[in-house]
């Protein structure tokens, strides 16, 4: 048995390396998909394994002691630090922030590692690198080489720095939600800075065996150490609560992805390998007529397979080893940790690959056993009819090779069935990840779709309101300013306060994206999001109160948009409406809209230099920035889902050729020149093709928008970011994939131009 | 035997023992040469019928030795024999002498005489072609049947001697 | 651009070729398959070509179809040259004027027997309603019209062959061309063939094919016989039987 497998091996290398291709691939899709997931649902639980964590953050006075900490308390694994850490500011592009400088040493510990997911760790040569945790990193726009400025709370230190990396660590949730940024440091570093010995705390990390009893362990800790000598306490929970609510899009979409590819490569193992009896039925007749049982030549089928689906989980298992680290790395937002899938997780993708490669063999490895052990009779197609249709086309002169062509498509109904599915359910996914990319495309190009029209924002700081607005409307980078404010409110039904926006006033509404209704044009009118719509039970049209600091107002809703802050829930009205109803509204911001083709850091640097730098001016973020991974990934998705495509398309067109094959010396015998016959076996396999293609596209076009806006709304976006691929988009993917096929269908045919010398063979 | 013995004294005179040894070099194992006393009697018979005519060769050491040639009878026998399409079951003997030997008589030409005998063939073909026709009993017809796969046995190795002598 | 064959029948050659080479160049090797053939067929002729393998008779008859390009020589069909004639043209004159019948493979073997027959018709762009009309007289003249909605497959070589020639004759060709037609037959089925091809070649169909089966070739008016790629020996067929007595062969050998 194992002499056959590899004399098969050796005989039919492509198919094996297609079969091995389309597994790894896939695998390679769902390990990124479940890595990207996990970080998406619960990324703190990655960063926590990734950097063998503590669950509990103890700010301590300095000078306590902790050495006794593990041998006291049982349920300490443990003990991470005590590292000395100081309140202080970082200046960039003349902008003070609030961080808290964390020294440690080069030598990165066992517990509670940082993961560097850019540049280098600290190094003792380089004394004034630092290492910025990653969230606060990107806020700031600062990536590793970057110069800053820190600072004592005094203001009195000054110190030039260079970042040298860029880490995450789970013991603090995502900045700005947990303030101040966190910065790692050389001790020599802090000293400079800070050298009071008593403005520093000491921070230590407790890593305990049992999670579910982490504030029993608080409880004893602080009552060893004293609760004087406690500062500020943080357990894992609020770390993981705090870290939560990132944006799923990432993960859901690509887990989607994955198990569609999966489908798809079912369909392309399928394809290849009943093709590969139909073409190989003389070999398995003769190992019927060795004396072979169909269950030994079935199972003889699937060994073979087994074989190449575990090189391609393998392969698929080194490639996602390799490539995760250059993909995920390289793009802010998605942790690094998402490299590390868990092991269960990586055990259920590869059971389940494996599995299912395994079951979409079955039916063919079957056949296999079922083919008669007539030495070299090779399958003759089966009955089929010059139908009617193609009567008629022949009739009306339509040139003969495409009518025989596009006629010889379907005899083999099974076969063209099977084709038709391989070729439109990549297609399908295709259209959708161009969908997907058009949605991505559109929402980084034009960012006020999904409400952010302005990309910069500026308090006066320490300006008063007139001199903040005058230096605001004397830029003329900037188009268009809009004074606002963030009210808190308070909702019947909810127990917490949701936070309000008035930005701009009603006969100046701020423009945000309006999917429903309109903007406000009046005091008392508001828009909000599908997400806080929902959460209030309030359909537009319909009204609802607030009371704002004891002052009832009620908005009549009339818009839905589009905003991804607060997690998704914004509801905006005109300023107007709070001084109309004799509601306090506190000191504002400007939300600057810049001129086209201006840069934000620019901007923001003049209205520095502009206002002395007493103005606090800030760079709105794009959450769509972060996606650029999502781009990455959906090319790679394409190009797998093209590799499975055409894996059915060549086992398709290489039966068409065998079938044809016979035929070539009648045809030119009933007058079809040998470019003739050339393109009825080219126009067989694209019309096929064209079927397929075109029916993936309509339906993958009509799905994307809904698919989009499903994931959108899961977001708290709400519907209406969704963008479906162009036309031309569209018209080039299915122009590429007939071009495809045809080229496919014309690769067999080569030696084809003489007639062979059939006629003086034997069949 | 009276032909081909005829047919090599058209290359040149010669005696008994050597028109022997000739015959055993051209047809080997596969054709059993007469004895000596044979081809002895059929030189006297064809003596008698004026086909050759013998001399007798004195020879000092040795007993005479009767040589014989060809008399121009004889030659028109040779021409005439081989220029005639051969019948019989021995048909194949014939020709085949006849092809081996017609080289070495000079007479005719290799490929016309395989001509000769395809066309033969073909209109003996054609004669029981119509006679299958004709024939409504099993019993004729099948043996209709078993001479045309006889000829077209013929007609195969006729084509093999083309390949090989020609 | 057609040029006129001037013959001395006064154009009555159906076919003309005339020093008809055919030259086969690969890896070094040169191998003349066809050297020097002059061959002419009227109106309404049946001639054999016969030779041992590899004499060239397929080489021969697949250049005077249009399947091989000759190396030189000439071809004159109905008055008309056409050895130069491209893939193109040769198609078209295939569809319509020659009828070619191969040893094997003679059926698109996706198709049943009725439509193979209809399908050169239809190329020659008959209509549906005259395609069928043909199809059904031919196929009921071969007794095959019970197996018209058969896959070729299920067929015997006989009844394969039969459909071919009905496949090859369905437009009444200028000339009909065989390669070995009954090749592969047991006796039975080359009987059957030969009485189709007799019957056509009464109905004025002019046949040229090639053949190593005595029997086929003796039926012909004339019988060309190919050696080593040059033809040897052109022999007509009487046209009346020689009224010859019990052939020797039959008589019974004691």
């Amino acid at each position: 048995m194992a002499r056959w497998i590899r004399a098969d091996l050796r005989a039919s290398k492509a198919r094996a390396l297609a079969i091995v291709g389309v597994v790894a691939g896939v695998v390679l899709a769902l390990l990124l998909s479940a890595g990207l997931l996990q970080d998406a649902t619960n990324p703190w639980q990655g960063i926590f394994t990734a950097t063998k964590g503590a669950q509990i953050w103890l700010h301590l006075s300095p000078g306590t002691d902790v050495s006794k900490l593990s041998e006291q308390l049982t349920g300490i694994q443990a003990v991470a630090g005590p590292y000395s850490s100081t309140a202080a500011s970082v200046i960039l592009r003349g902008q003070r922030t609030r961080v808290e400088l964390r020294s440690m040493t080069p030598v990165l510990p066992a517990v509670g590692r940082p993961l560097i997911t850019s540049g280098g760790w600290l190094t003792a040569r380089s004394v004034h690198g630092v290492v910025l945790e990653a969230s606060f990193a990107q806020a700031l726009h600062a990536p590793v080489g970057s110069s800053l400025v820190l600072d004592n709370v005094d203001e009195t230190a000054r110190l030039d720095a260079r970042v040298v990396g860029i880490a995450e660590t789970s013991d603090q949730g995502f900045y700005p939600d947990q303030t101040p940024g966190l910065i790692w440091v050389l001790p020599t570093l802090l000293r400079e800075i800070e050298p009071i010995a008593g403005r520093t705390e000491e921070v230590v990390g407790l890593r305990i065996a049992d999670p579910a009893a982490t504030s029993i362990v608080v409880q004893q800790v602080v009552t060893q150490l004293g609760s004087s000598a406690v500062g500020t306490v943080s357990t894992w929970q609020q770390v993981q609560q705090s870290m939560s609510r990132r944006d799923p899009l990432l993960g859901l979409l690509l887990a989607l992805f994955g198990l569609m590819a999966l489908g798809a490569a079912v369909l392309a193992v399928i394809n290849v390998t009943s093709g590969r009896v139909l073409l190989q039925n003389a070999d398995l007749g003769m190992l019927k007529t060795l004396g072979f049982t169909p269950l030994q030549v079935a199972s003889m089928m699937t060994a073979e397979h087994a074989i190449f689906t575990a090189a391609g989980i393998l392969a698929g298992l080194g490639a996602a080893r390799l490539l995760t680290p250059l993909l995920l790395g390289s793009v802010p937002g998605v942790s690094a940790a998402a490299a590390t899938v868990p092991s269960g997780w990586a055990g259920i993708i590869i059971g389940g690959t494996f599995g299912v490669v395994l079951l979409a063999t079955a039916a063919p490895a079957w056949q296999a056993g079922r083919v008669k052990p007539i030495a070299a009779v090779r399958s003759a197609p089966p009955r089929g009819h010059l139908s009617r249709l193609a009567g008629f086309a022949m009739a009306a002169r339509m040139p003969p090779a495409v009518v025989l062509g596009a006629r010889a498509a379907f005899v083999r109904k099974l076969s063209a069935a099977l084709t038709i599915c391989g070729l439109a359910i990549p297609m399908l996914m295709i259209t959708i990840a161009l969908g997907f990319w058009a949605t991505l495309d559109d929402v980084q190009r034009n960012p006020a779709d999904i409400g952010l029209a302005a990309s910069v924002t500026a308090s006066p700081g320490s300006l008063t309101p007139a001199q903040a607005d005058r230096v605001v409307r004397a830029d003329s980078q900037v188009r268009a300013a809009y004074y606002c404010v963030r009210v808190e409110a308070l909702v019947p039904g909810e127990t917490t306060t949701i936070t309000t926006l008035g930005m701009g006033s009603s006969q100046d509404p701020y423009p945000f994206h309006v999917v429903q209704g309109h903007l406000y044009h009046a005091p008392e009118q508001a828009v909000a999001t599908d997400a806080l719509l929902t959460s209030l039970g309030v359909r537009i049209g319909q009204f609802v109160r607030m009371w704002f600091g004891g002052v009832p107002v009620t908005f009549q809703i009339v818009g839905r948009i589009i905003d991804p802050q607060y997690g998704g829930e914004v509801i905006a009205y005109g300023r107007d409406t709070l001084a109309d109803e004799g509601a306090a509204a506190p000191i504002g911001f400007y939300s600057l809209i810049l001129r086209p083709g201006v840069s934000p850091a620019d901007a923001v640097a003049r209205l520095m230099r502009a206002s002395d730098g007493r103005m606090d001016v800030a760079i709105v973020s794009n959450p769509a920035d972060q996606l650029g991974i999502v781009q990455a990934a959906l090319a790679a998705l394409i190009a797998v889902l093209a590799v499975i495509a055409l894996t059915s398309l060549l086992t398709a067109s290489l039966l068409g050729y065998r079938d044809h094959e016979r035929d070539v010396s009648v045809l030119r015998a009933m007058g079809l020149t040998p470019l003739q016959v050339r393109s009825a076996l080219m126009t067989r396999t694209t019309v096929l093709a064209l079927m397929a293609v075109v029916v993936g596209a309509a339906v993958g076009r009509l799905v994307s928008t809904s698919l989009v806006s499903a994931v959108s709304r899961l977001y708290g976006l709400g519907s209406g970011i969704g963008r479906p691929p162009s036309y031309a988009t569209l018209a080039a993917a299915i122009g590429l994939a007939i071009g495809a096929a045809a080229v496919a269908g014309m690769l067999p045919t080569r030696p084809l131009g003489r007639l062979p010398r059939v006629t003086v063979l034997g069949p | 035997m009276r032909m081909p013995l005829l047919a090599l004294l058209a290359k040149e005179p010669a005696h008994g023992y050597e028109l022997k040894t000739q015959l055993e070099q051209l047809f080997g194992e596969a054709y059993p040469t007469p004895n000596i006393g044979q081809i002895y009697v059929t030189l006297q018979r064809l003596e008698r019928d004026g086909l050759v005519r013998s001399q007798d060769v004195i020879q000092a050491t040795r007993p005479n030795k009767r040589v014989y040639e060809l008399t121009d009878a004889g030659r028109e026998a040779v021409v005439g024999w081989i220029d005639a399409t051969s019948e019989g079951p021995r048909i194949r003997d014939e020709f085949f002498m006849k092809l081996a030997l017609s080289q070495l008589s000079g007479t005719s030409d290799r490929l016309g005489l395989i001509n000769r005998q395809r066309r033969h063939y073909l209109m003996q073909m054609r004669s029981l072609s119509e006679l299958a026709i004709r024939a409504d009993r099993r019993i004729p017809r099948l043996l209709v049947e078993g001479a045309m796969l006889h000829l077209q046995a013929d007609l195969d190795w006729l084509q093999r001697c083309q390949e090989e002598l020609l | 651009m057609t040029e006129v064959a001037a013959n001395g029948n006064g154009g009555r050659l159906l076919l003309r070729a005339s020093s008809l080479s055919k030259t086969y160049i690969g890896d070094g090797v040169v191998v003349p398959a066809v050297r020097g053939a002059d061959l002419q067929l009227e109106h309404g002729e049946f001639v054999a070509i016969t030779g041992p393998s590899g004499s060239g008779k397929s080489t021969l008859l697949h250049m005077l179809g249009g399947l091989e390009r000759p190396t030189t020589g000439e071809i004159w069909l109905n008055g008309e040259r056409v050895d130069k004639f491209s893939q193109a043209r040769w198609a078209i004159l295939r569809r319509r004027h020659i009828g070619f019948v191969f040893q094997f493979f003679n059926l698109v073997s996706n198709m049943t027997v009725a439509d193979n027959v209809e399908l050169a018709a239809l190329m020659a762009g008959a209509s549906r309603k005259h395609a069928k009309a043909r199809r059904i007289e031919l196929l009921g003249d071969l007794g095959l019209a019970t197996k018209a909605d058969a896959a070729p497959a299920r067929l015997s070589g006989g009844e394969q062959q039969r459909v071919a020639l009905a496949r090859a004759m369905v437009n009444r060709p200028l000339l009909l061309l065989a390669d070995e037609p009954t090749g592969n037959l047991d006796s039975a089925g080359a009987m059957a063939v030969l009485r189709l091809l007799d019957r056509a070649h009464a109905d004025g169909q002019s046949i040229l094919l090639v053949t190593h089966d005595l029997r086929v070739a003796s039926a012909a008016d004339r019988v060309v016989s190919l050696f080593d790629g040059m033809i040897v020996d052109d022999a007509p067929m009487p046209v009346k039987p020689r009224p010859t007595p019990l052939p020797d062969v039959l008589k019974l050998r004691g």
